[in-house]
């Protein structure tokens, strides 16, 4: 099948990559532009290890064609710090132990800095909700939690 | 044996050194490996449960674009297996599950190599099926292994024959003289549970390349050292010509316990000289599970009216599908576990794994020890209203102390579960009642205990001293997510040596670089690579020690090792570095390293009353959860309100490390007991095809859990340890069983306990469970023994 080229940016550069119609976002990002901190749990948009935001907006990129990011934003966990200084709730997530296996830390992070950015102090019901679609088999959840409600705590206080 | 004085220098919550890279994206699993000489290999599986391969054709998938090479079953021809040599990689002649791969296609891509499948020419004429154990078992039943005898036998004693892959039995005293006493009760429960898929978000991954003359596979793998044995049989080679690196893997659970896509992706590196990577899809990966087996138990018990068991017989059916697998020897731990928690006069067990034509299981985290507590504590349970005693205080009065003996016979030392029961009840008291949270739903509360081992075995480590201080750990221990690899190992090498944790660097499995290891799983890696590790560092001690005795003018034993120095004992700052010694030690002989290997200790048990059993005698871990729940009673939804864990730990080494496992392994455990389903359709098939069918607990279902770690128990471990991870999962379908039993009134007797089953339940719609194909003569569901 053709190739179709793709002009995106992903976390602030300029990225070009020849894509299948019919290849999601997800492989496009981790096979063409060479960013495997996505992952694929399950390719069928339950279980949010492969979430990136696109213009801001989180998505699960198996979930995306990687011709739809055409002329799009794409934010994955690779930008999520800034250089060499962790993004709070990165920094959170060392700190309270707050994965094991990490292979849906990732997801689990992209997914909850979008929902600090829309909501800078939510209970504890609504990050649990916010998460239901980022699974996680090794935790048990409770570390991820305390860990973004502290963090969120941390960033309204400017701590 | 551990210096305990190093003791207090090895507990720490020492944060995960691999932490920073898996909150980057950095972290490589086996699944990101890649590149464009990497060639992708996808599987043909049969779509049958049971039928013969009247024709496999695979030269027009030859022709496809992008195809390379096409193994099949004559490619990998050895038979692998747990006890007995059953397996086989790829089917020849017939299939015996739905999913069982019959050739493996390696294409430049992965879309390539799946369209080239469509182009096999694969005709399959079915045969009779046995889908349940109740099939397999009935008269003149279809026998899944047709052959079975001429298998080859790995580990002598089972019993076996027909579709009884394996049979484990104990028969200690007479148990036919306390059934008849005139002053018991008699009591008999029927039990059974489905199965459990582990869900690893890696799944089972495989990049394999040919160099040099020799496989070498990077594995998403638990045991290095099965992968290699395996690959090894399979392709016919020399063990040596296999070697298994593993890098960070994205969970196991258990299921990456056994071998099972690795061989393939070495065949066709061999066949195409390029690296073949194989990754399970997400489909593929629940289809053809090693699933926690389903299982169906029968237990009676002769009870005195102060509750003591006089006797007590069981038969348990484990499912091992249409392998023996892991099962044959998961037979053993029936006796174990069923034997376990509580004082027993005479017992006989016995254990079966039974062949059917459904996707082959595995071990999965606590393996049958979750469901055969679940039984044993509703068994308890109907013991104790049966001869109207309190059921906490029939445990409390009954659980097994000091110097009592299991079902085998061992003697167990220390008094453990009595005081993990008290220490329960201070932590019940401390955080309180929930039942005002269950408002007007049913309330349900139960407090069970349970027995498990920890999986010891051998272990082999070296230690090198490096000339800036540090040290190497060199093993073939895994980091899976558990932490072990991270923490406990350095944390116990860093005491051991008297430097710091951070400078503790431990090599990622390797088996080319490290002596044989059982691998990780079963609460063992902290115990026997811990134990391992101890041996070595005393050797490396040792010889810088004597070094450092020469250069110090001091004896030995005057010496300590701390803050990367040796000094004089009581006068710190005084002595020299670790560097200067080693420097010193290096113009002498050489570089200072050490090996070091451990292996299960010689365990008693009473001879000649047990057959089949790949264990006699454990190094058994206990624990003790309390939940306290509330249910919807017109949907049969459960709310957990509060769980809670006192776990035998040994000596806790990490502590935060091993919340985080206890947090981990209940919340499983309550998808294991509430909605995790996997069913089976005529076909063969699960019907769970994914996460849209296959429910796992969610953020929204988890619920914090309080925990107390029980120290100061017997433990062979390093410092007194015992594993951590693997038994948090051991009592949850049993303390929330329990606790829907004491909420509703009702029986409880199989597991999960979705919704719509607990509104049966309450209903009294539910038929009472029974199992025709356990005889209630206990000897007819035996094998006869020649």
């Amino acid at each position: 099948m053709t190739q179709v080229h793709v002009t995106t940016t992903v976390n602030g550069d300029e990225v070009e990559f020849l894509a299948d119609p019919r290849e999601t976002l997800l492989d496009c990002l981790r096979d063409k532009v060479g960013m495997t901190g996505a992952k694929e749990g399950c390719g069928t948009g339950d279980c949010g290890a492969c979430s990136v935001t696109l213009d801001g907006r989180l998505v699960c990129s198996c979930l995306v064609l990687g011709v739809e990011a055409e002329g799009k934003d794409i934010g994955t966990i690779e930008g999520m710090a800034d250089g060499d200084d962790l993004h709070p709730l990165q920094a959170k997530f060392i700190e309270y132990a707050a994965l094991q296996c990490g292979i849906c830390t990732p997801g689990i992070l992209v997914a909850t800095e979008a929902l600090l950015k829309k909501s800078p102090d939510p209970s504890e019901e609504e990050v649990r909700y916010w998460l239901a679609g980022n699974l996680c088999r090794c935790t048990g959840y409770d570390k991820i939690i305390r860990a973004v409600l502290d963090t969120a705590r941390d960033l309204r206080e400017g701590v | 044996m551990s210096d305990q004085s190093f003791a207090d220098k090895a507990v720490m919550d020492f944060p995960r050194r691999d932490a920073h890279d898996k909150v980057t994206g950095r972290t490589r699993f086996t699944v990101d490996i890649g590149g464009s000489e990497v060639l992708h290999a996808a599987l043909l599986r049969s779509d049958h449960a049971s039928a013969r391969i009247i024709k496999l054709d695979v030269e027009p998938a030859r022709k496809m674009p992008g195809v390379r090479a096409i193994a099949t079953g004559s490619d990998v021809p050895g038979r692998y297996g747990i006890g007995i040599a059953d397996y086989t990689l790829l089917a020849k002649d017939v299939v015996r599950y739905h999913g069982e791969p019959i050739a493996a296609i390696a294409a430049d891509t992965l879309e390539q190599a799946r369209a080239a499948l469509d182009a096999i020419e694969l005709e399959l004429e079915p045969l009779p099926a046995s889908l349940t154990m109740a099939d397999s078992l009935a008269e003149n039943a279809t026998l899944v292994h047709p052959d079975w005898q001429d298998y080859e036998v790995l580990f002598e004693g089972g019993v076996r024959g027909g579709n009884i892959a394996w049979e484990a039995t104990v028969e200690r005293g007479d148990t036919d003289a306390a059934f008849a006493r005139e002053d018991v009760t008699i009591v008999e429960g029927f039990y059974e549970v489905g199965r459990q898929s582990h869900v690893p978000f890696e799944p089972r991954a495989a990049v394999a390349s040919f160099e040099d003359g020799r496989y070498h596979i990077h594995a998403s793998t638990q045991v290095p050292w099965t992968v290699r044995t395996v690959t090894a049989r399979v392709l016919g080679v020399p063990e040596s010509h296999v070697r298994v690196t593993v890098p960070t893997v994205g969970g196991g659970f258990g299921l990456k316990f056994d071998a099972s896509i690795e061989p393939c992706a070495a065949v066709l590196a061999r066949m195409t000289g390029r690296p073949v990577s194989i990754i399970n899809s997400r489909r593929e990966e629940q289809m053809t599970c090693l699933s926690r087996e389903n299982a169906e138990i029968r237990i009676r018990s002769a009870v005195t009216s102060e509750g003591e068991i006089v006797g007590r017989e069981a038969t348990v059916l484990m499912d091992c599908g249409a392998y023996g697998g892991e099962q044959v020897f998961l037979t053993t731990m029936t006796t174990h576990t069923l034997g376990g928690n509580y004082k027993l006069g005479a017992v006989r067990i016995c254990s079966r794994a039974v062949y059917t034509n459904t996707p082959p299981n595995g071990a999965f985290r606590a393996c049958n020890g979750v469901y055969n507590t679940f039984a044993l504590e509703r068994h308890t349970d109907e013991i104790a209203d049966a001869i109207g005693m309190d059921r906490m205080e029939f445990r409390r009065r009954h659980v097994l102390g000091d110097q009592d003996i299991s079902a085998t016979g061992q003697v167990y030392d220390g008094d453990v579960l009595a005081p993990m029961l008290e220490r329960m009840e201070v932590l019940r008291a401390k955080s309180g009642s929930r039942k005002d949270l269950a408002g007007n739903r049913f309330y349900g509360e139960a407090t069970t205990v349970g027995t498990w081992l920890i999986f010891v075995g051998p272990s082999a480590a070296t230690v090198n001293l490096n000339y800036d201080g540090s040290a190497t750990l060199v093993t073939t221990g895994v980091e899976l997510g558990q932490g072990t690899m991270m923490q406990a190992l350095p944390q116990i090498v860093a005491a051991n040596l008297g430097i710091a944790p951070e400078d503790v660097i431990v090599k990622t499995a390797d088996t080319d670089a490290a002596g044989r290891d059982l691998g990780v799983g079963g609460g063992r890696t902290t115990v026997s690579i811990g134990a391992a590790s101890e041996a070595a560092c005393t050797v490396v001690r040792d010889k810088l020690l004597g070094v450092a005795s020469e250069i110090l003018q001091t004896p030995k034993k005057d010496l300590v090792l701390a803050r990367g120095r040796i000094e004089i004992k009581g006068r710190p700052g005084s002595g020299t570095t670790i560097q200067q010694v080693v420097a010193e030690a290096e113009s002498r002989f050489g570089p200072i390293s050490g090996s070091g290997s451990f292996t299960t200790p010689p365990f008693e048990c009473m001879p000649g009353c047990t057959a089949g059993h790949f264990i006699d005698a454990i190094e058994p871990v206990f624990a003790v959860h309390n939940c306290e729940l509330a249910i919807d009673p017109d949907t049969g939804k459960v709310d957990i309100l509060a769980y809670r864990v006192v776990q035998d730990v040994g000596r806790a080494l990490n502590p935060r490390a091993i919340h985080g496992q206890i947090q981990g392994g209940v919340v499983q455990g309550f998808g294991y007991a509430l909605h995790e389903e996997i069913t089976i359709n005529e076909t063969g098939a699960f019907d769970q095809t994914g996460f849209e069918n296959y429910l796992l607990p969610l953020a929204t279902d988890s619920i914090p859990v309080e925990f107390d770690l029980y120290e100061g128990a017997p433990a062979v471990g390093p410092f007194g340890t015992k594993g951590a991870g693997e038994i948090p999962i051991l009592n949850v379908a049993a303390a929330i069983g329990c606790a829907v039993a004491n909420a509703t009134g009702k029986q409880v007797s199989s597991m999960p306990l979705t919704p719509p089953k607990i509104a049966a339940l309450i209903d009294d719609c539910n038929p009472p469970l029974q199992h025709d194909h356990i005889s209630p003569v206990w000897s007819e569901n035996t094998i006869e023994r020649k």
